[in-house]
């Protein structure tokens, strides 16, 4: 019965039940969504939400780069630097000049293959621990900052400012960008075969190098796709803030992480979530907006953050059935005997 | 082997010898020997006749604003022919390698130090040592704590109260009827917001003027992104804010657009100087009635006073008649006094037009 049922959802139809994560921070989502009409209006103004979005897309796309890494089992601690280089790059290399900034974004993400590789080449090849090998590369790409800006990015050209930071039909554009990248991140990942093999190598590296997947392959892949969505962000980022520091990306290192695991991917690496991360990105950055709007102090406000993530690692890694069972052990005893 | 010894030794007695030396020669450079006084043919009065070498020490030297405040120091130097060789170091954001630069300096020997104390406190042991050695030790700007002619000779520090109280009678003068002001600085408890705001606060009339937000400033950090949000979330919240005060307004060029899409005008901003802001306000002056604005100067400059006066006691000059930097009124859009808003939109948005330096000059060096 059991196994029939099983084969049933596995051919005829894909599974197309919504994960644990998705449901967790989109049920997460609406209670912050209510908690905000009711306690503070203005945060859910049009203009509140209008000014939120940008920074949720930048959020998404960095935290979907991060994503990949983490469904190979890796972490990716260079975004900071990869984001500060994407913003140095496409504002510094033009400095206002509009003719420049199509050149200066491919620049651009040359620079992030470059970073991938180079993570990719540490971890995947040389097999290194990953948040060493990926906070050296975040040291580099900060020392390649400073050498292009010494410091200072300058304003970004009118053009970025326009297809970054500017609204169409009432919606910012970064919200497009982001879509379309989930959008590919989706597809890529769930509907190719490589996408496939790519989840199957992040689930158990072992199982699938005994079934001829090319692991370093994808593992390094991974790296640099990572590096390719930072760099998005970056650019984004740029246009959104128009004046933006040469040490921008700093206040995303966190951030990146939450997302991914809020949306409910495993450290440990497997299935990805991307969906889940993007809903995440929007939580998170409606939070922030909705503890400025509420007045809460900035310490208590960076404590919310810090609870936010901790409640989110918490849902997923606490084996929530034993600690049931655990306090439930004085009026139910006999299923604790079993497990145990 | 006995050779490989003898010549480990000869090269350790070498060593030391060398050490000594260095220890000797910078021991208390002109700390003894009273300093002549009395000025120098075609130099400022500040500029004494004894021949000094001084030494420039930034503690964090990556950004425009560092960049031309280091080169007005070292045009300041150059006026000064007593000063036969100058010297820079750039600490890199790093306390340990602040403190070693100027450890370094003193014992090369310098005669006076020009230091940007940028982590404050922690700087307080290295100054007051270069003091003691017998050096001209003049910090600027960043308060390292510790007193004049004990720790150090001067604090060359800049005058937020002085800012505050421009920004207070602006307000007063243009908007006497009162209104919400909303107060944007760096990071929580710097002090810099918290002298801005006392002097604010000690000259507007509560009763008329009400700052919105957190007191005494909503903390942004400086940092655009973190502003941008700040503000997005003041204006859903707040109906009406007539005047934003920053202290540091090239950081609120992509969050006072946020006005505009929400359909209200940008409203009165006053703040410090940017070329990008200059302009800033001459693409939007038009489409925001409500938009006037006012800057008092970035004070690129502060670090020309810290260097005559490190210069002064030296080289025995006359010493400037203040220890504080205090930063003028730049632009004012309404009076049109000391000066109009300005904007060379040829020349890099990140320049200070309030700096002494010429524009040209400083977009030569942010474009090295």
């Amino acid at each position: 019965m059991f196994a029939t049922e099983r084969q049933v959802t596995g051919l005829a139809r894909p599974r197309r039940r919504a994960s644990k994560g998705l449901i967790t921070v989109g049920v997460a989502l609406v209670i912050l969504l209510v908690a905000s009409a009711v306690l503070a209006p203005s945060s859910i103004s049009q203009g509140a939400v209008l000014g939120m979005l940008p920074f949720a897309s930048v959020l998404a796309v960095v935290g979907l780069g991060q994503m990949l890494v983490v469904q190979q089992g890796g972490i990716d601690l260079s975004v900071p630097g990869a984001v500060s280089l994407a913003i140095v790059v496409v504002s510094r290399i033009p400095n206002g000049d509009d003719s420049l900034l199509v050149p200066a974004v491919l620049l651009a993400f040359g620079f992030a293959a470059l970073a991938g590789l180079l993570n990719g080449f540490l971890v995947g090849r040389l097999g290194l621990n990953a948040i060493i090998a990926t906070l050296g590369t975040n040291a580099l790409l900060f020392a390649t900052v400073l050498g292009i800006s010494n410091g200072s990015p300058t304003t970004t050209t009118r053009l970025l400012q326009s297809v970054a930071g500017g609204v169409s039909f009432g919606i910012p554009h970064s919200v497009f960008f982001a879509a379309a990248v989930a959008v590919i991140v989706i597809v890529l990942v769930k509907k190719t075969v490589a996408g496939r093999r790519f989840e199957a190598i992040g689930a158990n590296p072992v199982a699938a190098r005994a079934t001829g997947l090319r692991v370093r392959v994808h593992q390094t892949a991974a790296y640099v796709w990572g590096q390719m969505l930072y760099c998005i962000a970056g650019i984004l980022l740029a246009g959104i803030t128009a004046q933006p520091t040469a040490f921008q990306g700093n206040t995303y290192l966190i951030p990146a992480v939450a997302v991914v695991v809020l949306g409910g991917t495993s450290l440990l690496g497997g299935r990805g979530f991307p969906l889940a991360t993007v809903v995440a990105a929007v939580f998170l950055s409606q939070l922030d907006q909705f503890n400025l709007a509420v007045g809460v102090p900035y310490a208590v406000r960076t404590l919310v953050q810090a609870a936010a993530l901790a409640v989110g690692v918490a849902l997923y890694t606490i084996d929530w059935s034993r600690v049931r069972a655990r306090f439930g052990s004085s009026t139910k005893s006999k299923p604790v005997a079993t497990t145990a | 082997m006995t050779i490989r010894k003898r010549f480990l030794s000869l090269t350790v007695a070498i060593g030391l010898s060398a050490v000594a030396l260095t220890a000797c020669s910078s021991g208390a450079p002109g700390a003894d020997e009273p300093v002549p006084t009395g000025t120098v043919a075609g130099a400022p009065s500040w500029c004494g006749p004894k021949q000094i070498t001084l030494g420039l020490l930034d503690g964090f030297g990556g950004n425009s604003w560092r960049l031309i405040t280091t080169a007005a120091g070292a045009d300041e130097v150059k006026k000064c022919p007593s000063v036969t060789k100058y010297e820079y170091a750039d600490g890199q954001g790093d306390t340990q390698k602040s403190i070693s630069d100027i450890q370094g300096m003193v014992a090369k020997g310098v005669n006076a130090l020009v230091v940007f104390p940028d982590a404050g406190e922690a700087m307080l042991p290295a100054l007051r040592s270069a003091y003691q050695a017998g050096v001209v030790t003049v910090p600027y700007r960043v308060n390292p704590g510790g007193k004049d002619g004990v720790d150090y000779d001067a604090w060359i520090g800049a005058d937020f109260t002085t800012d505050g109280a421009n920004w207070a009678k602006w307000i007063q003068t243009n908007l006497p009827d009162g209104g919400n002001i909303l107060f944007m600085s760096g990071p929580k408890g710097n002090s810099q917001g918290e002298d801005e705001y006392n002097a604010m606060t000690g000259i507007l009339d509560p009763a008329k003027y009400k700052f919105i937000g957190e007191t005494p400033f909503e903390p942004t950090n400086w940092d655009p992104a973190l502003s941008q949000q700040v503000l997005t979330s003041a204006i859903a919240k707040n109906p009406k804010i007539d005047v934003i005060v920053s202290d540091f307004g090239p950081s609120l060029l992509g969050a006072l657009p946020e006005f505009q899409k929400s359909g209200r005008s940008i409203p009165a901003l006053v703040t410090s100087d940017g070329n990008s802001l200059g302009c800033f306000y001459e693409q939007n002056k038009a489409a925001n009635p409500d938009f006037k604005m006012m800057t008092v100067a970035t004070g690129n400059d502060n670090v020309r006073l810290a260097v005559q006066y490190a210069v002064a006691k030296a080289t025995g000059g006359t010493l400037p008649s203040t220890t504080k930097f205090e930063a003028p009124v730049f632009e004012d859009s309404v009076s049109g006094t000391p000066n109009p808003v300005e904007c060379k939109s040829d020349l890099p948005g990140d320049i200070f037009l309030s700096a002494e330096m010429p524009a040209a000059d400083q977009a030569a060096l942010l474009n090295k």
